[in-house]
This record gives structure tokens, sequence and C-alpha cells, in this order.
């Protein structure tokens, strides 16, 4: 039997829709960044995955190719989020190959979300990206360990990503910009979580 | 259109415009590489540790001022209060780094440590030898929780800019540096008070503002608030308020020898620092500690804050002679 795997072709569009989604919710990102850090977020991402998106080569026939055109363009995003972002995508580009099986989404998931913690130091609970980058990780391995395609294992996903995102707002930030106005981001969701969430809900219409 | 009381082109344009007027006014001691953007200094010295700092615009002279022949071979500056990039630090480095490798000196905020951290790690696999100090003397973040983001970086990265440059100009090596490094980072705290919060480039708004009859303590240098209000009071008390909590935190007693700043926030008056430096040498005169050496001045900013900062870093004699080596940059040279 073949495993069934996501084409570069569905990775390309996959950003694509991340880009345009990230777009259209840039004034909420940025207004809960403001509320939790200092504002600038939606801008930066918006600035970052609109020079993606004029990177990304439709001809690319690699998953692995279209990740790394993602990590690299954060890597310049600047801020604290920037480098973080990258380093995730980065594990991504680093576990998928021509195609993406559930199974390597799932390791890249995982490697990304180990550099995050790493890098940034933050746990699940500290109200950051990584809680909504965790729960993901485990959905897509435990997806994966039941052999399920790469459509099913990144819409369970992005459900445990939303989840966690939602969840963010109920925690004090321990780690991060929100972690300096403490109790004042009580009640906000972290903003780098819901772009996580964002992320795998943008596979929906890409990969099918 | 322009709208706030400020000299700048506008907001888009602020850091760029800064490091073009900054490296034409310096043009013997640095030279500003515009992409990525970082400062090194005109003169090399490849066969030295390199010191590398850095971190968002709106501090200065800090880092960019201290690059030159003693201090830091270069400086990278971010936008205003945010982190540079790795890519910027790595560049920065790679143009100043020799076979005796690159000290990072890193000011503890989250995204300064991330932007590091991955630019060190990116270094090492290249072959740059590189370590890194991050510096936090702010007081006023002090926590006990272990994982808590814990004390700012602030005032002290002069001093281990200027200590840790001497060292390595006298041929250090990079172990030595860091170790060095190291311990000023651990004798040394800060804090800040502060009749005003600071303004962005372009906007109108100030992060925050004091009323006349009060002061903020414990203010950051990115224009954040304080962790207390008082009433105003003399700046002999406020001066005695501030060296005995950073006397404290030092275990400061008699017979110990300090180095000491009294650093201006960016729109505080000279006269005002000299004054209160005045209140700061009587306060350790009082409790026999021996002021060694001090500095007076506007060296580690936030913009136009009104406010100032007291540093104190117990020093020994090697950290007083290298105090005392000769340097050379925009912002300091003796």
């Amino acid at each position: 039997m073949v495993t069934p795997v996501l084409t570069a072709a569905q990775a390309h569009d996959w950003i694509v829709a991340f880009r345009d989604v990230v777009v259209a919710n840039a004034a909420e990102l940025s207004d809960l960044d403001r509320q939790s850090g200092d504002g600038d977020f939606g801008t930066n991402i918006t600035t970052v995955l609109n020079a993606v998106g004029g990177r990304l080569d439709p001809g690319e026939d690699r998953v692995a190719g279209h990740f790394a055109v993602l990590a690299s363009g954060f890597m310049n995003g600047g801020g604290t989020s920037g480098p973080l972002f990258a380093i995730w995508f980065q594990g991504f580009a680093e576990a998928c190959s021509t195609g993406a099986s559930a199974a390597q989404l799932a390791d890249g998931a995982e490697a990304g979300l180990a550099g995050v913690s790493r890098l940034g130091g933050a746990k699940p609970g500290d109200k950051t990206m990584v809680d909504a980058m965790s729960p993901a990780a485990k959905a897509l391995r435990v997806a994966a360990d039941q052999l399920a395609v790469p459509e099913v294992a990144l819409a369970d996903a992005a459900q445990a990503a939303r989840t966690g995102a939602t969840v963010t707002a109920s925690y004090s930030a321990r780690r991060g910009r929100a972690s300096y106005v403490g109790a004042a981001a009580q009640g906000v969701v972290d903003p780098g979580a819901l772009a996580v969430a964002l992320f795998f809900e943008s596979a929906a219409g890409a990969v099918r | 259109m322009l709208d706030v009381h400020q000299f700048i082109n506008g907001a888009d344009s602020y850091e760029a415009d800064v490091l073009d007027g900054f490296a034409r006014a310096h043009a013997g001691l640095v030279r500003w590489n515009r992409a990525p953007s970082y400062v090194v200094r005109r003169n090399p010295a490849p066969d030295k540790v390199a010191l590398v700092s850095g971190g968002g615009s709106g501090h200065e002279p800090l880092h960019s001022g201290f690059v030159g022949d003693g201090m830091l071979d270069a400086a990278v500056p971010g936008h205003v209060f945010t982190s540079p990039t790795p890519e910027q630090v790595i560049a920065a480095t790679k143009a100043v780094a020799g076979d005796a490798g690159a000290l990072l000196v890193v000011k503890n905020y989250t995204g300064d440590l991330i932007n590091f951290r991955l630019a060190a790690e990116i270094l090492d696999a290249s072959g740059v030898r590189v370590r890194s100090v991050v510096v936090d003397d702010d007081l006023a973040t002090e926590t006990d929780g272990d994982g808590d983001p814990g004390r700012r970086g602030t005032a002290a990265t002069l001093v281990v800019e200027k200590v840790c440059g001497a060292a390595a100009e006298r041929g250090a090596t990079l172990d030595e540096v860091a170790d060095l490094a190291t311990r000023v980072v651990a004798r040394s705290r800060s804090l800040a008070v502060s009749f005003s919060g600071a303004q962005l480039p372009g906007s109108s708004i100030r992060s925050f503002e004091v009323p006349a009859d009060e002061v903020e303590f414990g203010v950051g240098i990115h224009g954040e608030r304080g962790t207390a209000r008082h009433p105003l009071r003399p700046v002999r008390e406020l001066v005695a308020e501030l060296t005995a909590r950073i006397s404290g935190a030092l275990d400061l007693a008699s017979g110990h020898r300090v180095v000491a700043v009294v650093n201006g926030l960016g729109a505080t008056p000279a006269a005002e620092l000299y004054l209160a430096y005045g209140e700061l040498a009587g306060c350790l005169e009082r409790a026999g500690v021996r002021l060694a050496r001090g500095l007076v001045g506007t060296y580690v900013t936030a913009l136009d804050m009104r406010g100032l900062s007291v540093t104190l870093t117990v020093a020994d004699e090697e950290i007083l002679a290298l105090w005392d080596d000769p340097v050379r940059t925009a912002a300091l040279a003796w």
C-alpha cells in the first residue's frame, strides 16, 4: 500500500492560504498583541508572509522546499516571534521530503516544538505559541499512528491548536512579551498561539 | 504629515536615518553596514576576542556609540525597542570575529535572548567560536520565580562592555573574557526613576505620564512603567532610596569599592545627573563604601524619558584596572 502524502503543490497552496488568512486577521492579531505586548505582531507577520508569498515557487517540487522558504522568511522577520516561527517551520522543512506523510508532519511538528521550547524556554501553560504548537504536535502523532491521511491528521491538528490557543486567554503569561504586562493580558488570547491555529486551519482548503 | 515635536523625517526611516548620521559623525571610528544593518569599528582588530552587542534601537548612544578601540567591535541595532534579527547578528559577528572568537553581550529581554541564541547556534555550526553573556542588572523586575523573565538588562551593559572590551584588547582569551563578563554582571545592579514614559518616533502618545507631584520608581528602558509611584521628594531622598535598594541587593558593606554610573534616560539635563551623582557619593561615603570610579552622563537611554538610573558594580583591582584602560569610542573616551 502506498502511504498517502501531501504534495508540493498542496503545500504551496496551504502556505498561500495561511498568508491570506493572516492578512485578513492582521488587525485582530495586532489588537491581541496590543493587550499583551507591544502591538506589532499583526504587522510583522503580515510583512513576513507577504514576502514569503512573493518568494514561493509554484514550480518547486518538494514540500521541504516550500517550508524552507517559510522558515527563512521568518528568520528575517525580527522581534521575538520571528525566529521562533522560523525554527518551528524549519522542523517541518527538515522532516518533510518531496511529499509529506502524516508521520512526517508529526515528526516536523515535534522537532519544531522542541526547537521553539529550547530557544524560547516556554512550556505549555506559559501563554505563548507553544500552547497551540504542543497539542497540534500531539494530535498529528496520534493521527499518524492511526495511519490517517494528511488531510485528516491536519484537521485534527487544527482542532487541537485552536483549542490550545483559545485556552491561553485564561493563562497569565510567564514568558514572552505578555509576561512584562502581567495581569493586563488576562483574558486575552495569545496572538502567537492564534497564528499557529490559523496555520493548521489553512490546510483545510488546500489539502484535499 | 508629521504632527509631533520630534526631529525626524518619519517613523519608517527613523533607524536608518539615525545610523546614517551617526556613521557620518564618527566616520573615523566606525563603519555602518546598511543591510543587514550593523556598525563595526573602522580599524579592525582581528587578532583579539571580538565583542559584539546589540538590541533594539532607542537606547542611543548604546550600543553603536561604544564601538571603537577598547570596547565593542560590532553593534547590531534592531528597530526601535525590537531585537535585531539573527541574520544581522551573524553578519556582524562574522565581520569582526577572527580565530580568537567572539563574545556576544546580550541584555536580558525575551526577544534579544532568542535572536542572539539562534545566531550563536548558527555561528557555532559554521565554525565561529562564540560565547554569550546575558546582562541582567535591573532590580525593578527581580522576582523569586524560577522561570520568570527576571531582571532586565540596562545600564550595567555599559560597564560590562567597557571592562570586557579592555580585557579583550589586552589579549585575554574568549573564555577569560566571558568569565569576566559573568563576574561583572553578577556584581552589578541598577534601578531607575522617571517623571515620564517614552514617546516612540512619530507617536504623539507617551507610554505613561506622571503627575507633577509624583515620581515613578523602577522604570525600564523601553518606556515600561515602574513598579511603584511615590510622592515627589528632593533628589537627595530619591537617590538615597535607590542607593539603599541597590546596596542591599549587592550586600554592599563598609570597605567595598564600587564603580558607579549615574545615567540619564534621554531627556534629563546633565546638571541634574551631576546633582544626583553628588548625592550618591554622599550616600556611599556615609556607608563607608569607596566610590572608586564614577561615570555621569546620558549613555543608556529610553528615547526621551525624563528619568535617570543608578548602577553600582562591586569592583576589584582587575575590574578597576580594566576600567581605567584607554577607550576611544563615539560616546566614551579616555
